[in-house]
């Protein structure tokens, strides 16, 4: 899927974000634990920006697999991701299911969003993840 | 004051009242009150996988008061959405735990959504204060988690 690569990965196992983006266009980030102060501030500094880098042809992948239930802070951080989102041009668009109190935060951020149209829900397995 | 015993019912049974509040969207002070704020609580849902100390643990009440923040089918319903059933205590000094059957339901717009779930509860009393600091529920059939699900995808019930 991804062409030229370049990563950015912030946090510790028990909690952070990779983020996967590539010269042609697609981007992918792969979150997981819970985040402290520091993952929240990186992710609101970095993932909005790599959203900028989609293009039309482009497929968004957001990894949530071992993502658990954020606070209000990192939740307010991916409802900047996702408003990034609902104006960026991309084909497909992602979130990749684990926990499913997670999925319901999720979804509930991309309803507030109005992104939900633009990115479905996929199960780890179907996705090969 | 009762004995121990009866304090510990008196507090489980107080944390499933904390529930239906959260349920019926009047918040989470009462979930709030009624845990010791410690890094060793722990929860988990019928719905979700462990959330480990205080700060996690209060992020999933307040994900759960979300998520019910969208359901509707009790307005206009006198009865409770839920409760503790078969509630049995046993105290070990400072610590005690409750085991039950937690049922509930829910009306959704295609038909009632029932749960009948074991459940386990951790008692700790720190100062002479009896508070939860464990709370399990088994997974919720997996029917009931979609509906949840779709309840949350939709924004409403």
């Amino acid at each position: 899927m991804l062409g030229g690569a370049h990563t950015t990965n912030v946090g510790s196992e028990a909690g952070g974000f990779r983020i996967l983006g590539s010269t042609d266009g697609n981007l992918r980030i792969a979150a997981w634990g819970y985040w402290p102060a520091e993952v929240v501030s990186a992710f609101g500094a970095n993932a909005p920006a790599a959203a900028q880098a989609l293009v039309a042809v482009g497929i968004f992948v957001f990894d949530c697999k071992d993502l658990k239930p954020q606070g209000a802070e990192g939740q307010e951080a991916i409802r900047v991701l996702f408003r990034q989102l609902a104006r960026s041009p991309f084909a497909k668009g992602i979130i990749v299911r684990g926990n499913a109190m997670t999925c319901m935060q999720l979804a509930r951020l991309l309803r507030e969003c109005s992104a939900e149209k633009r990115i479905e829900f996929a199960d780890a397995e179907a996705f090969g993840s | 004051m009762g004995s121990a015993e009866e304090e510990v019912t008196r507090v489980i049974h107080k944390f499933y009242d904390a529930l239906e509040d959260l349920l019926r969207a009047r918040g989470t002070a009462a979930m709030d009150e009624i845990w010791h704020h410690s890094d060793y609580a722990t929860t988990s849902h019928p719905f979700g996988s462990w959330a480990r100390g205080w700060t996690e643990v209060k992020v999933n009440w307040e994900e759960g008061a979300a998520v019910f923040g969208v359901y509707k089918g009790h307005e206009h319903r006198s009865d409770r959405i839920g409760g503790i059933n078969d509630l049995k205590v046993v105290v070990l000094g400072d610590a005690a735990y409750g085991t039950g059957i937690y049922r509930s339901k829910l009306y959704m717009s295609d038909g009632e959504l029932n749960l009948n779930l074991n459940c386990t509860n951790i008692v700790h009393r720190i100062d002479g204060v009896w508070k939860i600091v464990h709370h399990h529920a088994d997974q919720a059939q997996l029917d009931w988690q979609a509906a949840i699900g779709r309840m949350v995808e939709a924004g409403h019930s």
